[in-house]
């Protein structure tokens, strides 16, 4: 019986693959026929029998995914062990806002994967944020910071977080005031940066060389490229390939950082609290106001109009980052917004064919995936989760009275 | 920082937790925020537009509005209290939340007729608006963005309904500081039992008193700085008022003291023990340690006195001037030892304590009075 069944089940696989296959080269076909981004399948000659025979790592590597490359700091940044110290010490500091209640590890916890675990993060008293908190992980690959791409930088982020009015709303000379009242700070300053009073650009260097060690920690999928063969299920590699095939995930979701770091509008619906919630009205339209639209969209406006704000540009209306796919289990919810709290409800959004909103990226249409192959897909994608990275607080510095 | 202060801030990053999380469960589970906000204020029925006649109605109502503070928990009367003739009775202000400030609180009764307002004399009476600007903007005060004060302004529809119909166009930062502007401009106190005396009203005076006076005039030389109408030369003047320690030795005050001279470029600003005045703004050797004359009238309800509140009452700020002032190379030279009596002191206390009407001219609205957020129509700004 063992050996007949087995031989069914064979049969029964070496079917579904030959299925599989078919519809992905005739996905290649049509997609090739009018798109011209890379997308790329595994080029089959002949049916194989085995998941992991289809979905070997050499194939994963050709594909162009693969494991992340050394970390790579600015030229006048240079990250040193005081240096990443010092900014771990800034980066747990509440001392840092405007009314010393917030520090960066407010909004990016490391034990909910280094954002919030909440869909529209709280931001400042009387101002709540308007959209959701981004992982610091692997946040140093990134040419690009923020939802629409606003910051070029890990340096600059930090600059809009510490003093953004939604964040931590700190004025630059008051933190460096602050920093000149702890000896403790000042001593780690001068040991990293030369002698002088604590400027505030220095902190955003240190806090930045420290956010550029938070990357991720052997992910299974990282484990399976690189020959561990236990790293992954077999529902897993069966993700991936329809993550890089049917699905057309990797049109946008490509490379080591499983993104194309460019901006795409999919048409994920505003969050009901921009309509129900009088702070997050306040909120929204004073982000309008300070991204400097038009008076017309300020009045019209409706709904977070992403990288327009940066561009100004009509066809850039609704388009978001594409955001790295890496330890995508421990950053839910996902999306610009949060509106989605699992990986299952983000895949059947996709498999739906995403959202109505102009400027739609002609990548979005409907992926006829069934259950089981939702289910391949989250689990591919849970395969991208590594260990978390838990840093606990450090020992803080104190004010003390100079004399 | 303080056991206490470290309590207190926990228990923001708790209150922020506590609230901020609920409301963003509410939002998502369909229940408007604003309906249980306003069903508590309903009871309480707060201002309603039509209570709101003149700018310097809808000024009062702002002047007492924490939502003009970036974490809405310091209004404008967080520092100036009614009752406590709009000081806050502390030797040296606190300010934003986690923050210390470094000079006294003084009393908005007068304040617009003042020719020049804050110790160091840096602003106009006659320009309240710019007063009210640099207190809503500073970190250390309010620490609020003037866009975000605006948009705040639209989400309650009593102050966007005000401001259309009292202004002729919508709500603006400009005319939120002139609104409050206008409300300062009410705050006066001209009435009291010195100014009934001077007007021929012999009995307003009680012997004792009326040497006080007298001293005042003459002997004391009082009235060479604290004379006119509202009792001040409205100029500036070095008197060598000994530093107030307190700044230098809580560091959350010191703290905002460096920043504050940092951004007037004053040299060496790490190093100052003593509070440099008017030379913040002049950088002239001749203006350290020079302040505002502040008027007396009210005095009696001002304590502590001078900018760092150094003098808890009055007799100790008459004890400092019949000492001859401080000790300062550039002190006015019109400050010399008075050699008053006992006695002479306390008439000439006594007769300070005249300078002031019966009555706090002014109250305070309840929190409950005033107008709530509610929510606007996307699409239709």
């Amino acid at each position: 019986m063992p050996d007949r069944f087995n031989a069914v089940a064979i049969l029964l696989i070496g079917g579904a693959a030959a299925l599989i296959v078919a519809s992905v080269v005739a996905t290649v076909l049509i997609v090739a026929s009018n798109d011209p981004s890379p997308v790329r399948t595994p080029v089959v000659e002949r049916p194989v029998q085995s998941i992991r025979e289809r979905v070997t790592p050499e194939q994963i590597l050709a594909l162009g995914f693969g494991v992340l490359p050394q970390v790579v700091m600015p030229p006048d940044n240079p990250a040193t062990a005081e240096k990443i110290e010092l900014g771990k010490i800034l980066f747990f500091d509440p001392r840092m806002s405007a009314n010393s209640a917030i520090s960066c590890a407010s909004c990016h916890q490391p034990d909910q994967g280094w954002g919030d675990g909440i869909a529209l993060n709280f931001g400042y008293p009387g101002t709540p944020h308007w959209r959701n908190s981004q992982t610091i992980l692997n946040s140093v690959f990134h040419p690009k910071l923020f939802w629409a791409g606003e910051s070029l930088g890990l340096e600059k982020q930090a600059k809009s977080a510490w003093t953004g009015a939604t964040a931590q709303n700190l004025d630059p000379v008051l933190a460096e005031e602050r920093l000149l009242q702890m000896p403790g700070y000042v001593t780690r300053f001068n040991d990293v940066f030369g002698p002088g009073a604590p400027s505030f650009d220095n902190a955003l260097r240190a806090v930045a060389a420290f956010e550029s060690t938070i990357v991720s920690q052997n992910p299974p999928f990282d484990r399976y490229i690189d020959g561990d063969q236990s790293a992954v299920s077999d529902a897993a590699l069966r993700g991936f390939e329809l993550f890089s095939g049917q699905a057309g995930c990797s049109a946008c979701h490509s490379g080591p950082l499983y993104t194309d770091q460019k901006f795409h509008a999919l048409g994920v619906k505003d969050p009901v609290a921009f309509v129900e919630d009088p702070l997050r009205q306040i909120t929204f339209y004073y982000q309008n106001r300070k991204r400097g639209v038009s008076e017309d969209d300020y009045r019209a406006a409706e709904g977070d109009l992403g990288l327009f704000y940066v561009t100004k540009l009509d066809d850039d209306r609704y388009k978001f980052r594409t955001p790295t796919l890496r330890e995508v289990g421990q950053t839910g919810p996902y999306m610009h917004n949060g509106a989605f709290n699992t990986l299952q409800e983000l895949v059947e959004f996709y498999n739906a064919g995403g959202g109505g909103v102009v400027n739609k990226s002609p990548l979005i249409s409907p992926l006829g995936l069934d259950a089981g192959e939702v289910t391949d897909l989250v689990a591919f994608l849970e395969s991208l989760t590594g260990d978390p990275l838990i840093v606990e607080q450090p020992e803080l510095p104190k004010y003390e009275v100079l004399n | 920082m303080t056991l206490r202060r470290l309590g207190a801030i926990l228990s923001a990053v708790v209150l922020v937790a506590a609230v901020s999380v609920p409301l963003a469960l509410a939002s998502r589970s369909g229940a408007p925020e604003s309906e249980s906000q306003s069903t508590s204020q309903d009871q309480a029925s707060p201002a309603t537009a039509a209570d709101i006649l003149t700018q310097a109605d809808l000024g009062r109502l702002l002047f007492f509005d924490k939502r003009l503070s970036g974490n809405n928990a310091t209004s404008c009367s967080s520092c100036h209290l009614p009752d406590k003739a709009w000081t806050d009775g502390e030797a040296l202000s606190t300010g934003y939340t986690s923050v210390e400030y470094f000079r006294n609180t003084p009393t908005l009764l007068n304040a617009s007729k003042m020719p020049l307002l804050d110790w160091d004399g840096r602003f106009e009476g006659s320009d309240m608006a710019t007063v009210v600007r640099d207190h809503i903007a500073e970190a250390h005060f309010m620490n609020l963005d003037g866009r975000l004060l605006v948009e705040r302004m639209l989400q309650v529809p009593v102050y966007a309904e005000s401001f259309e119909r009292l202004f002729g166009s919508e709500a603006s930062y400009g005319k939120v500081l002139n609104s409050i502007a206008a409300f300062l401009g009410t705050l006066e106190s001209t009435d009291n039992p010195y100014i009934d005396f001077k007007a021929g009203d012999d009995a307003a005076l009680t012997a004792t008193e009326q040497a006080g006076l007298t001293l005042f005039e003459g002997k004391a030389g009082c009235s060479a700085c604290h004379g006119g109408d509202l009792l001040s030369d409205g100029g500036l003047n070095v008197t060598g008022v000994p530093a107030n320690p307190a700044i230098f030795s809580e560091p959350d005050r010191h703290i905002t003291f460096r920043r504050f001279f940092k951004q007037f470029a004053v040299g060496n600003f790490a190093d100052l023990r003593a509070d440099p005045g008017r030379f913040a703004l002049t950088h002239d050797e001749a203006d350290r340690g020079s302040f505002r004359t502040p008027s007396l009238l009210e005095v009696a309800r001002t304590a502590p006195y001078m900018h760092n509140g150094i003098f808890t009452t009055l007799e100790d700020v008459v004890r400092f001037y019949d000492a001859g002032g401080g000790d300062v190379p550039n002190k006015d030279e019109r400050l010399l030892p008075l050699n008053l009596t006992d006695v002479e002191i306390r008439d000439l206390v006594a007769f300070l304590q005249r300078l002031g009407s019966d009555e706090p001219p002014f109250s305070a609205p309840e929190p409950s009075d005033l107008p709530p957020y509610e929510l606007r129509t996307l699409g239709a700004n």
